[in-house]
């Protein structure tokens, strides 16, 4: 095993800290307004700790490190797309100014303003759909890592991972957003410290001048044995041995959709104390998602040239497996210590963040709509605990029997894209369009999704492109919206409640 | 060897390793602060509700 007592004593440490502090935010709860979008509180600062903690979860450091072990540094160039889109949006306020204007819940509720209630339920739908089928594969990853890093018996993934998700939930469950805030803080600091030191050791173990040369030669060496080329290029993103031209575009145009679009991401818009705060906390947070891809992707291909120089990946490791083995290594007792509570972080902020945001989806778009008379506050509480447990019952069992089909970063890229392109189109159709109908948004929903769904079904037997089937779902949303508002009656804008009249 | 965009991908690690290790503690300070500011915010707002209640 290579976990030492001092490491055992730093993690427990740490995973009481978090239990403490997500179970006393729960006394502030007196409402689901408090439960899902922390009363509206959130200031700059705050929700820059928890935005980067909930989107850089041990699910990312896993496949942003798989994409540094195949294709060198050029696997982050994702990474300097999304920090683009993000800055580009926070500078801007392009969807989110008006949205956090509109004073929602979820973003579903926004189109039932702006549409139909039919849409708002067909919209939650999708959102829930593609939310949780990308959660799926979170646990199993974060296991894998954690496995492979502390040297636990691979048999103890399941119990692990059930143990660690047991504890979000209780504090998720029972704090919400309120918890999930104050956690992802001491996740966000622990993170920190994991991530740089780490970075900082495996830059010395591996040596700076080893690395490059190394990734380069072993490039060059595969180009100059001729035929098909199986080593990407590790720095040029848009070689042809790499992502190409075609994936990094329709990478912009996915980032784009994410950044204004993933209910994760928005809800801290969502509960930001206003929408220059949300602008603000966007433009601050831009440069941590570089690092997202970059400093995992680093380990990846430090990795990758460690084992080049030692005989090869053994049997037992895959691309995925490489890089925690690796680190285990390479980390001196205590310093693994911190690192595995770093990544218990990033697992437990990811976790509980969407599981919450899911939650809150399937409440207030799913189930209250459907409702003939409105809950008691304490039943709506009740009613939003027992979907955060529903969805961890579900990521236990979903995470355990699903088999990936591509590597992991182009089954995210693929579920996320379920409803991103579809969602996407409605936003801007609904915020920047005043011709777009109900009827429109319902093709684009409907459209949109298909792309994804086919690939996910039939990926893998028919080799279809991840970029093809996200490019696809983008158009075919905007085509049903163009179309399905163009052929039917043009809405009625007058109502005092529509976005569209108030967005900037 | 492409220099330029070696070059390009050095900045941005080792910019990144500094941002991080700076966000560290100036998102450690202030985000703290803020955490205390909401929870006083959130306390007084409930307090408010409870004292509004209908005994």
């Amino acid at each position: 095993m290579t976990l030492t007592a001092l490491d055992w004593i730093i993690v427990t440490l740490y995973l009481v800290g978090c239990l403490v502090a997500g179970l006393w935010m729960r006394k502030f709860v007196r409402g689901v307004q408090d439960f899902a979008v922390a009363g509206r509180e959130m200031d700059v600062n705050l929700g820059i700790a928890s935005l980067a903690a909930t989107e850089l979860g041990l699910v990312t450091i896993m496949y942003t490190a798989q994409l540094g072990y195949e294709k060198g540094f050029a696997g982050a160039a994702i990474g300097v797309i999304m920090a683009s889109a993000i800055w580009l949006v926070g500078r801007t306020g392009f969807v989110i100014g008006p949205l956090r204007t509109a004073g929602v819940m979820t973003i579903p509720e926004l189109f039932e303003q702006r549409f139909s209630p039919r849409v708002r339920w067909l919209a939650g739908l999708f959102v829930v759909l593609g939310g949780l089928l990308n959660m799926g594969i979170f646990l199993r990853l974060g296991g894998e890592f954690l496995v492979h890093a502390t040297g636990l018996p691979p048999g103890w993934l399941e119990w692990i991972m059930t143990a660690l998700l047991g504890l979000v939930l209780l504090y998720t469950a029972l704090g919400g957003m309120l918890s999930v805030l104050v956690t992802d803080y001491l996740q966000f600091l622990v993170m920190g410290v994991g991530i740089v030191a780490t970075s900082v050791l495996v830059l010395m173990h591996i040596g700076w001048d080893n690395l490059v040369d190394t990734l380069y030669q072993r490039w060059a060496a595969d180009a100059a044995a001729g035929g098909a080329q199986k080593i990407a290029h590790p720095f040029n993103p848009a070689h042809a041995t790499s992502f190409g031209w075609a994936y990094l575009l329709w990478q912009f145009f996915f980032q784009l959709a994410g950044t204004t679009t993933w209910q994760t991401q928005i809800s801290r818009v969502l509960a930001a104390k206003d929408a220059a705060t949300a602008r603000k906390m966007y433009r601050h947070t831009s440069f941590y998602f570089v690092g997202r891809f970059l400093l995992p992707g680093l380990w990846g291909a430090a990795a990758c040239v460690w084992f080049a120089q030692h005989g090869g990946l053994p049997a037992e490791l895959t691309t995925l497996t490489a890089m925690p083995h690796y680190l285990s290594l390479v980390l001196p007792a205590g310093i693994i210590g911190i690192v595995v509570a770093a990544m218990l972080a990033a697992e437990m902020s990811t976790d509980s963040g969407y599981m919450l945001t899911w939650a809150t989806v399937i409440y207030n778009d799913l189930v209250t709509p459907c409702l003939r008379r409105p809950l008691s506050p304490r039943g709506q509480l009740v009613l939003t605990r027992l979907l955060v447990l529903g969805i961890a019952i579900f990521l236990l069992f979903y995470g355990l029997w699903y088999e990936l089909p591509g590597n992991a970063w182009d089954y995210l890229a693929v579920t996320g894209n379920i409803y991103l392109a579809s969602v996407f189109t409605l936003l801007v159709a609904g915020l920047y369009w005043p011709r777009a109908n109900a009827t429109g948004a319902a093709a684009a929903l409907v459209l949109g999704a298909l792309g994804p769904i086919v690939f996910l079904l039939l990926g893998r037997k028919f080799a279809i492109p991840p970029e093809i089937a996200g490019a696809s779902s983008f158009a075919l949303a905007a085509l049903g919206m163009i179309a399905g508002s163009l052929l039917t009656p043009p809405p009625s804008l007058a109502t005092p409640a529509n976005p569209i009249a108030t967005a900037p | 060897m492409n220099s330029l965009l070696l070059a390009f991908w050095a900045t941005l690690i080792f910019a990144s390793i500094g941002w991080y290790g700076f966000l560290v503690f100036y998102v450690g300070w202030t985000a703290g602060r803020e955490i205390r500011v909401m929870t006083r915010t959130l306390a007084a707002a409930a307090n408010a509700a409870d004292q509004a209640a209908p005994k």
